[in-house]
């Protein structure tokens, strides 16, 4: 590990919510809520400790540089520059961005997957049952467990909104973390971004783990966001190797942060993103990560491939 | 017996169906005289080609968005300080509270500023009550750089051919739907550049994209253009093929054209991409 001034070597302590079960299925938006600055000081000796005695802890060690916390034993990405969640590359510039598509009624060809009154279009990703997810007030919150849609869907143009919790709470990928998932697999990193650093393939907007997003155009806790996204889906052939990728288009309050950009594969934590073969169409899916993350007005649109039929 | 009706049923609706779109087909204007298009599938301006799906847009989606912290306001209701005409002298076109309207046969106003791969959040809205036909309805475009047009029409429950429908790459490709609002109503357009490279030895190494939200709809996405829209033959540059101009620099201005129908535009906003930073 190479280290200068501004590095400090942090480990990473296992969490009452990171289960071993979590591990083999690594959890896709990181796991750093201990680094609490106000948490910290306190727990050193103890993380040392505990350092000492969980030596599979120790074996990911994060590093934060410029108070963004990160790692740097991780793979790097393809272009040999930076590393999965390397908290040195660079943060993407702040835009504040305005109101934008914000209550948008959905076009008349759209699907509705949540207009505030229930959740009938969504499972529980894990067990296919009911959602844990609560409905009041018009808004779905994340609990217990990532939501998928019950529909599948190919290439499409996707709206929602979310909210992040207020008064703030935790740190880097500690705070309001949530995702959507593209046909389950790809996700979009859903964070509370707003005076709050983590590494930038992590940050709002981002093909998480991959592709940071252009800007960080997050509104604050408390008030709605609007992502408006556009995706395709990969393509494979008959023998599973990958034919074209998928690609995705992300707008968030009315800010390009993901211009039609490669997917590399398939979400994953600290590895880069890899495909492996499945059908044309999949699920929609909303990340629990330990957060409370609230959503609505969530519709979705099929579209044409092409303009040429 | 219940099974027989339902199939009458159904063969009658499908036979109306046929005759509506053969109706409609007949009166859609346009042109069998010119090239065909790269696809090889359908002329420049074909009336054959398939009228693009309506989708009727929601009530709002980004109408009177405001500007992001990093954007260029272009215009904003007062004045057009950021627009000259054609000639460089100052634009000439009507503005009345937040909007400004074109001034027919005064020529299209273009901005002073230049942008390479942008974001453009514009807002248009055709003359209410409506007038003329097809491409006479309503009739105006972006035009990036005087060169690659996204068209502005009135197309709302009125006919046109499917590459010169609003939201079209004009001349190139239809939009994927026809998200049109009712003439009169204010309808957004945001929309994603690419502008094109060329090498130091003049060769194209990356043609012109674009990604066109309409009302909120996607109606190009990430298409590359084939061309500029004004074809190779400068007699009827309408008509022909198009192609990409000699190299320009990949800054490039926004104008809005002078087709001689009153359009509005409001809400006009712009923000430089740094695509590629994040790869």
């Amino acid at each position: 590990m190479k280290l200068n001034l501004l590095t400090t070597v942090l480990p990473t302590p296992r969490s009452a919510t990171f289960t071993p079960h979590q591990r083999k299925n690594p959890c896709p938006c990181g796991i750093v809520a201990f680094t609490n600055r106000l948490f910290f000081p306190a727990l050193i000796p103890a993380l040392v400790a505990l350092t000492l005695v969980t030596a599979r802890a120790a074996n990911y060690p994060e590093v934060t540089i410029d108070g963004v916390a990160g790692f740097q034993d991780t793979p790097l990405q393809p272009d040999g520059k930076w590393h999965v969640h390397d908290p040195a590359r660079p943060q993407p510039p702040i835009v504040t961005p305005g109101t934008f598509s914000e209550n948008a009624t959905p076009p008349s060809d759209a699907i509705v997957l949540f207009d505030g009154k229930d959740l009938s279009q969504w499972v529980d990703k894990g067990n296919g049952g009911p959602v844990a997810w609560t409905v009041a007030d018009g808004v779905a919150t994340s609990a217990k467990g990532d939501i998928k849609t019950t529909r599948e869907f190919g290439d499409l143009q996707l709206h929602l909104e979310f909210n992040e919790p207020t008064p703030p709470r935790g740190d880097g990928q500690g705070r309001g973390n949530s995702g959507v998932f593209l046909m389950g697999l790809y996700e979009i990193q859903v964070l509370d971004c707003y005076n709050n650093k983590t590494y930038a393939d992590g940050a709002t907007g981002g093909v998480y783990g991959q592709h940071p997003p252009l800007a960080n155009a997050n509104r604050p806790p408390g008030e709605w966001q609007t992502y408006d996204i556009v995706f395709n889906v990969p393509h494979f052939a008959d023998d599973g190797s990958l034919v074209s990728p998928g690609y995705v288009t992300v707008i968030l309050n009315g800010v390009l942060l993901q211009n039609h950009q490669a997917i590399r594969g398939e979400t994953n934590w600290r590895v880069p993103g890899e495909y492996k073969h499945h059908l044309s169409t999949g699920p929609l899916a909303l990340q629990y990560h330990n957060n409370s993350v609230s959503f609505r007005n969530i519709w979705v649109r099929p579209i044409p491939v092409v303009n040429d039929p | 017996m219940k099974t027989t009706a339902c199939t009458l049923l159904i063969l009658a609706a499908l036979v109306a169906q046929r005759i509506v779109l053969a109706d409609d087909a007949e009166k859609i204007d346009g042109f069998t005289d010119t090239p065909m298009e790269a696809g090889g599938k359908w002329h420049v301006h074909d009336p054959a080609r398939p009228q693009p799906e309506v989708v009727t847009p929601g009530a709002t989606f980004s109408q009177g968005a405001p500007a992001p912290s990093d954007a260029e306001i272009l215009f904003n209701g007062t004045g057009l300080a950021k627009w000259v005409n054609a000639r460089g002298t100052p634009a000439n076109w009507h503005t009345n509270e937040d909007y400004v309207e074109t001034a027919p046969l005064g020529g299209g106003i273009r901005t002073t500023g230049k942008w390479a791969d942008f974001q453009l959040h514009v807002e248009w809205a055709s003359p209410n009550p409506p007038h003329g036909t097809s491409q006479g309805r309503g009739n105006s475009g972006i035009l990036i750089n005087d060169m690659y047009e996204v068209q502005v029409l009135d197309n709302y429950q009125a006919k046109t051919y499917a590459d010169g429908q609003a939201g079209a790459i004009y001349g190139q490709s239809p939009p994927l739907v026809n998200a049109c609002k009712p003439p009169g109503e204010w309808q957004t357009y945001d929309i994603l550049f690419e502008s094109p490279r060329w090498n130091d030895q003049g060769e194209l190494v990356k043609k012109a994209i674009i990604t066109v939200l309409q009302n909120g709809v996607v109606i190009q996405n990430h298409y590359e253009l084939v061309g500029m829209t004004d074809g190779i033959n400068a007699a009827l540059p309408w008509k022909s093929l198009s192609h990409y101009p000699a190299p320009h620099s990949p800054e490039v201005f926004i104008e809005l054209q002078d087709h001689k129908n009153p359009v509005r535009f409001r809400n006009i906003w712009i923000r430089s991409l740094h695509l590629g930073s994040n790869l």
